[in-house]
């Protein structure tokens, strides 16, 4: 799954640029969020899709003049503020979260999947996730 | 031939004392047995780092110019009300009081934190004005450092062990141990195994009334049993007192317990002397022989369901096997924490900081822990539902429902089988809404998925059910899915018209 945002110049905000790109490609788009104003705007989007079907919408974007960046959100675990108590590891589905040889807690991000269920189980609000972030 | 706690501390004033923390008796003890280990070893340190709801603090904030008489009044710190029920201006901030702007977000275990932090809080405080404290309204800051006294009161800490917690129900809940997934999709727990301090003499020989604990960070004493101090049945607690100010944020943090409240973590360990042999050996009990019960959380009533025994040892790997599954484990106490609280403790007794104090009395042994005497029985679901229910068939004909629905005048129709058992349901909303769809039949139209509630079950646990699905009523089934009545909200409605 990768999530993408289309950055879009005033000039393009009013053409139903996705809409073709969905029918030329034919690969199913799930529109995250979409923010269209006169100033442009930006959609996020989510692709299941083969690598070849992406790289197929991104060109096929970039033709049309609109631009694309791969998103990512972030997790982050405040080590400060942890308390190593370890209430997010069993409620993680991935075992992003697991507590280590001395009982530390300790995240793989990766393997995080954002259900975000530790957020709200953390007593002390030390996990926060992100909205998503451009990968740089 | 024992020793006495007189004889341990001169042993720690001339720096000679073998202090090791509860896991490291664990081993010595595998090694060495009981008896070298109760020859060798003069003290065993403990510790414990969980959320524990029965703490708080006494606060005096010293006399405003012209005076307010706070007792009696209102008293709020960080919008937090704290107990206005003492003196003109003495407090008592309980770590599960509320936020009124911030709700379960921020409570007196977070202002407890932020005064040791040394943070600015806000105290507001109204009166109702006297000759003497003519004053009715204050709005002030105050620190840790600006007030007269602060003290970690706490009536009930430490518990020996807990109970874990699992979720029998198709749906996530949120308890007091945390947030417990559907169907035994994971198991909670709380206490601090082979470091929990009452675990390690359950039988209170050296812990009693005036034993100098670690306290937040600080040194701090027992006063008392704790309340609900249950210690035949493995679950005594102790009451507890210390200096806040001297005390550090590291083992003290306020917390909030998702959609259950606010609470205080605390920092605790004990110092048992090792005066002999029985007690070299319980506390070197290990956490494959320290037990407790896996509790269904599932089922809202006082006498929760056992699921299975389980060991610390089993909580601790990080699974435990529930009907054949392997079902994932969480601690909400912090054992790392709970580790350093211990070694803090054993570093301070070798360092000639820290002293045993004698018990000047016992804590009973012999408690029980007594349910809530109620003088109205809790109603059932049974004794306020309506037993003779209009049902109908799958295959009836949408027209023919709506014409029962008004002729009745009735809401709900449960849709159940040629047995009786209940297949769906259909509401005069569905009806309203099918006009024009062209569906014809019940079966296309009723909700399969019911809520439904049984005979023996609490009003209030079926009340709390209607609210947060959002819907006025439900079926009342029997174990085989058989339709027995029906409840709704008009039922309730009923009921609470005779309470008042």
């Amino acid at each position: 799954m990768k999530k993408l945002l289309l950055k879009y110049s005033p000039e393009k905000a009013g053409e139903p640029i996705l809409a073709g790109v969905i029918k030329e490609t034919g690969v199913l788009v799930n529109i995250l969020y979409a923010d269209i104003s006169a100033k442009g705007g930006e959609i996020l989007v989510a692709i299941d899709a083969p690598e070849q079907d992406l790289s197929k919408v991104i060109e096929s974007l970039k033709r049309k003049g609109v631009e694309v960046e791969e998103m990512r959100r972030k997790l982050n675990l405040d080590r400060e503020s942890c308390m190593d108590c370890g209430a997010c590891v069993s409620l993680c589905p991935t075992r992003a979260l697991h507590l280590t040889a001395d009982y530390s807690l300790q995240l793989d991000e990766d393997k995080c999947v954002y259900c975000e269920l530790c957020i709200s189980a953390c007593p002390v609000r030390a996990l926060k996730v992100s909205k998503f972030e451009a990968i740089s | 031939m024992g020793k006495s706690i007189a004889e341990i501390n001169e042993r720690i004033r001339k720096g000679d004392a073998v202090v090791l923390t509860a896991e490291e008796m664990v081993e010595f003890v595998r090694e060495k047995g009981v008896a070298q280990a109760a020859k060798e070893v003069d003290v065993v340190t403990t510790g414990t780092f969980g959320p524990m709801c029965s703490s708080g603090a006494f606060l005096n904030f010293g006399h405003a110019d012209p005076p307010i008489k706070l007792g009696g009044g209102e008293i709020y710190l960080n919008d937090v009300p704290a107990y206005a029920g003492l003196a003109a201006v003495d407090t008592y901030i309980g770590a599960t009081s509320m936020s009124r702007s911030r709700g379960m977000e921020y409570g007196g275990g977070h202002v407890i934190e932020d005064l040791v932090r040394g943070k600015e809080i806000e105290l507001r405080g109204l009166a109702y004005g006297t000759d003497c404290y003519p004053r009715k309204e204050i709005e002030t800051t105050i620190t840790i450092h600006d007030i007269n006294q602060a003290v970690l009161y706490n009536p009930r800490n430490a518990y020996q062990r807990y109970n874990a917690a699992t979720n029998s129900r198709d749906e996530t809940i949120y308890t007091y141990m945390g947030t417990l997934l559907p169907n035994f999709g994971n198991v909670t727990f709380c206490g601090a195994g082979v470091l929990s301090p009452l675990g390690k003499d359950p039988n209170y020989r050296t812990i009693g009334i005036g034993t100098r604990i670690f306290l937040g960070g600080a040194q701090g004493y027992i006063v008392w049993e704790g309340t609900q101090h249950n210690p035949k049945e493995g679950l005594g607690t102790i009451a507890v007192v210390g200096d806040l100010k001297q005390m550090s944020a590291r083992y003290l943090r306020g917390c909030t317990i998702h959609k259950y409240g606010t609470s205080l973590y605390v920092g605790l360990g004990i110092p048992i002397p090792i005066l002999d042999e029985e007690i070299a050996r319980t506390t070197a009990l290990d956490e494959s022989q320290i037990k407790t019960k896996i509790i269904d959380y599932g089922v809202p009533r006082r006498d929760r369901p056992v699921v299975r025994e389980v060991t610390y040892a089993e909580l601790r790997s990080g699974k435990v096997e529930i009907a054949g599954k392997e079902v994932p484990t969480s601690s909400l106490s912090s054992f790392k924490v709970s580790r350093e609280i211990a070694e803090t403790l054993k570093r301070w007794i070798e360092k000639g900081e820290f002293f045993l104090s004698e018990p000047l009395q016992n804590l009973p042994v012999d408690r029980i822990f007594k349910p809530m005497r109620q003088i109205a029985p809790t109603p059932l679901v049974k004794e306020i539902m309506t037993k003779e229910v209009i049902t109908a068939k799958p295959d009836c004909l949408i027209t023919e429902a709506a014409k029962i629905l008004a002729e009745k005048n009735v809401d709900h129709l449960p849709i159940v089988d040629e047995h009786n058992r209940l297949v769906g349901i259909v509401t005069s909303w569905d009806i309203a809404t099918s006009v024009g769809t062209g569906k014809k039949k019940l079966s296309e139209i009723m909700t399969r998925k019911v809520i439904t509630a049984y005979e023996d079950e609490p009003v209030d646990t079926v009340a709390r059910r209607l609210e947060a699905h959002r819907i006025s009523g439900m079926p009342v089934v029997n174990e085989r899915g058989e339709l027995r009545g029906i409840v709704t909200t008009d039922d309730l409605a009923k009921l609470w018209g005779k309470r008042r």
